[in-house]
């Protein structure tokens, strides 16, 4: 009898949610396995896969997409969606540049630095705002508004840096400390890593994680249940913003230059990697781990497959498949 | 003789959840044959088996003796089963004609249909029916008991000799359920034998020639109507005994509505209502009864803050409550769990700096939980899992964490099982004897004489009475639920 039931709230959790994660969670394993057996190997015999610098460089090339992965999980948990991120990633990298090369000098490097910084991501947070505000009091579709915000963003951008990229040279002066600190793969990884954290334990433990999900779920039932709906989608878009922003200035720092071209169709690798990862994209329905773990499979996929040097067109039709599969096996049934 | 249709052997499961376990059912010729049974004992599920919209995981299916495969609805109209579903499959967007002929194996014209061609196919089922609206008609602009008989006039078009209907009358007033009762009858004498999925007893009595009791995926039993009645069919539905026909209004006389007035409205006027006013005393049930489309709905949302309020005035001391009609759209979220639904509106008594303490959480659901007999595997089990009877619990619960003084519950026992709806009488008495105002509105007349102090009539928007239900009658009722909607209608 207590193991009937005990089954009987296994199968529940399975249904819950859990089920869908151990497949995602398989997924990854199976390429993970894929890319051991067929990676190829160094001089000395051993997988370059397995190589720790290999390994980090996986963690270093998601740590972008997989920031803005983790807002837009939230955005897509309300039922939303939010085409602007790459747009915004843009936007900061030319503006953190801008204040690095163009911006008189202050007392220290340090605040120099933190005060660039902290204007992009409030630029980009702010854009975010803007979203989340229009989105939550004209009740227009996130798609659209968001697309629109992704065009009119990508010409901020351009207009204020002419379209040119706004270069950061290697020498002594703050641009150049601020890319050699930015770009060490400590900094991004970790930055990806506690922000992964973050965003996981505010979902899963706050009232505002709780409001994301009921929101996505059944927004007229939120709306007869009180919560604060308008309040939480302004956040919610806001975070996606703020996060690009935390992306862009990442960017800037590894590839050495604030771009207004940057970051196109990275809207779609995020989605990619919240969508590989189980959540419902009406809403609802799925959490941060799943899109660590979605984001990872992306990783650990590109890496395999440029190891074996397959043309990155063929890389991206196989990206296409797995997404399709991916989706496939975690739909409700 | 073979039977006109014998099931035998049918199992479906949905995830982990037993749907029916190797139930069995045999329909005769010519005969009305309910199928009942508490919510979750698999009765709507069996039908959709037959129908070809669900896929059993086992079935043994025999039609006239000969065993027949019904994978989709194309093999069931090809078997001549058709059914009408509690949620018409009709599209609204379509003529009455134009959804006849859709998907219909019985009208070959080809892939462009001639309106006129359309036309003659339908006349002769529209009248069989009793239709009296135009072919050309959008299906969406007609009340919704019309609705339904383009639903039915579609499955004879189809050429069913076996109707399965799931709940017909829930969303029916009496007037609109005696116009199918006498079609019923009629296509019954024409040799039509009809599967009838209902709750409720007095109908299943009236119009119905035997009845199969399920109960928990399993076939019960099958009993002649004439033979039985009310509190056997229950006893065999719930597997013990128990009284519909309890009186709860006994202990409300003693009562009588004594408390100061917690709502008192105003010549409300919104899109729907018109100019109406009334009182409500903490410690009394005040029922709300009209046809549907009178705005009993529409005053919840008015004094929930959802309808914008054109004249008059609500005065209410303290929160208001709503459980609205619709549990699906407009209460659950359905993939989240027990526990998070229910305490959703009460969630920010739970936190400290935004974080919610689980252990709280849980602490406040679990005396609710029990003083309502609600039934899960675990308060983490997502309610979309949960029968009707149980979902409305979790409903009710989040509104009883909320603890507002006034409760306007939108027709709470819609479509749930006999065991939950007494459950829910319960709760509705307590909330009473706690001091609570209570509306409930009901398309139950005989709910409303066992739980209300009044009963409020609407009709067209206006309120056209207001008895007390210790002089209230069905008759009075429905007499001022039909009012002409004219303004002289009395206030």
């Amino acid at each position: 009898m207590a193991l009937a039931r005990a089954l009987a709230k296994a199968r529940s959790l399975a249904k819950a949610g859990g089920l869908a994660k151990a497949q995602s969670l398989a997924a990854l394993a199976g390429i993970i396995l894929l890319a051991i057996l067929i990676g190829p190997t160094a001089a000395d015999g051993s997988r370059i896969f397995l190589q720790i610098g290999n390994l980090t460089d996986i963690l270093r090339q998601i740590s972008l997409i997989g920031i803005m992965a983790l807002a837009m999980t939230y955005v897509i948990l309300t039922g939303g969606i939010d085409l602007s991120v790459g747009s915004i990633l843009a936007l900061s990298t030319s503006l953190v540049a801008m204040g690095l090369t163009r911006a008189g000098q202050t007392a220290s490097y340090a605040w120099h630095i933190v005060l660039a910084m902290a204007a992009a991501v409030a630029a980009s947070a702010l854009v975010g705002t803007l979203n989340g505000v229009v989105i939550a009091a004209t009740r227009m579709q996130p798609f659209i508004v968001t697309l629109a915000a992704m065009i009119g963003v990508r010409g901020l951008a351009k207009w204020l840096t002419d379209n040119q990229n706004i270069d950061i040279g290697f020498g002594r002066d703050v641009a150049a400390e601020f890319a050699a600190v930015f770009r060490q793969k400590a900094i991004v990884i970790g930055a990806y890593a506690a922000g992964a954290a973050v965003f996981w334990v505010v979902l899963a433990r706050t009232v505002f994680g709780r409001h994301v999900r009921a929101i996505g779920d059944n927004e007229k039932a939120a709306e007869y249940a009180g919560l604060p709906i308008r309040r939480t989608k302004v956040w919610v878009y806001t975070l996606s913003g703020l996060l690009s922003g935390l992306a862009g200035v990442l960017y800037a720092a590894e590839n050495h230059q604030g771009n207004p071209n940057a970051g196109v169709a990275y809207e779609l690798d995020a989605i990619a990697a919240v969508v590989i990862g189980g959540t419902r994209l009406s809403g609802g329905k799925g959490g941060i781990s799943g899109t660590i773990v979605g984001t990872l499979t992306i990783g650990v996929l590109t890496n395999m497959l440029r190891l074996n040097n397959v043309d990155s067109n063929v890389e991206m039709m196989i990206k296409a498949a797995i997404i399709v599969l991916a989706v496939a096996v975690q739909r409700d049934r | 003789m073979p039977p006109l249709l014998q099931a035998g052997n049918v199992s479906k499961h949905y995830g982990g959840v037993r749907a029916l376990n190797q139930a069995h059912f045999t329909l005769r010729a010519g005969e009305v044959h309910a199928l009942i049974g508490e919510n979750g004992a698999g009765k709507s599920t069996l039908a959709r088996i037959l129908a070809g919209s669900t896929l059993a995981d086992t079935a043994s299916i025999a039609i006239d003796g000969h065993p027949a495969v019904i994978h989709n609805p194309l093999d069931a109209q090809r078997s001549g089963i058709g059914m009408i579903y509690q949620e018409l499959d009709l599209f609204p967007n379509l003529t009455v004609g134009e959804n006849l002929v859709i998907g219909n194996l019985h009208f070959r014209e080809g892939r462009i249909s001639v309106p006129r061609r359309i036309a003659a196919f339908c006349r002769p089922f529209l009248q069989r029916v009793g239709l009296a609206c135009g072919v050309n008609d959008k299906v969406g602009g007609l009340p919704i008991g019309q609705q339904q008989l383009v639903a039915i006039a579609r499955a004879l078009s189809m050429d069913a000799r076996i109707l399965l209907m799931d709940e017909p009358t829930s969303s029916l007033f009496d007037d609109a359920a005696d116009r199918l009762f006498g079609l019923i009858a009629e296509l019954r004498s024409a040799g039509v034998a009809m599967v009838y999925v209902s709750h409720k007893m007095d109908e299943i009595l009236r119009i119905c020639d035997r009845a199969t009791v399920l109960r928990d995926g399993q076939t019960i039993g099958t009993v002649e109507t004439a033979a039985t009645n009310v509190d056997e069919l229950i006893r065999m539905m719930v597997g013990r005994d128990l009284k519909l026909t309890e009186c709860t209004r006994a202990g409300r006389s003693q009562r009588g509505g004594a408390g100061e007035i917690v709502l008192a409205v105003e010549g409300l006027t919104t899109g729907k209502l018109r100019g109406v006013s009334f009182q409500l005393r903490r410690g009394e049930v005040l029922g709300v009864a009209g046809l549907v489309g009178a705005g009993r709905s529409e005053l919840g949302a008015a004094l929930f803050g959802m309808d914008r309020i054109r004249a008059g005035a609500i005065h209410a001391r303290g929160a208001i409550g709503l459980l609205p009609e619709d549990r699906r759209l407009q209460g659950l979220m359905m993939s989240m769990s027990v526990l998070e639904n229910s305490t959703m509106a009460v969630l920010p008594r739970f936190q400290r700096l935004g974080f919610i303490r689980a252990r709280e959480e849980q602490r406040a659901l679990e005396p609710l939980a029990r003083n309502l007999a609600l039934r899960c595997d675990s308060t983490a089990q997502p309610v979309g899992q949960l029968s009707g009877g149980n979902q409305q619990k979790v409903l009710l619960a989040r509104w009883l964490l909320r603890d507002p003084d006034v409760l306007f519950l939108d027709d709470p026992t819609r479509g749930i099982d006999v065991a939950a709806k007494q459950d829910i009488y319960r709760i509705v008495d307590a909330l009473a004897e706690a001091g609570k105002g209570v509306i409930l509105v009901s398309s139950e007349l005989p709910e409303l004489l066992r739980c209300c102090d009044r009963i409020l009539v609407l009709s067209g928007g206006r309120l056209t009475a207001i008895y007390d239900a210790m002089e209230a009658t069905q008759e009075k009722i429905m007499a001022a639920a039909t009012t002409p909607n004219s303004p002289e209608a009395r206030c």
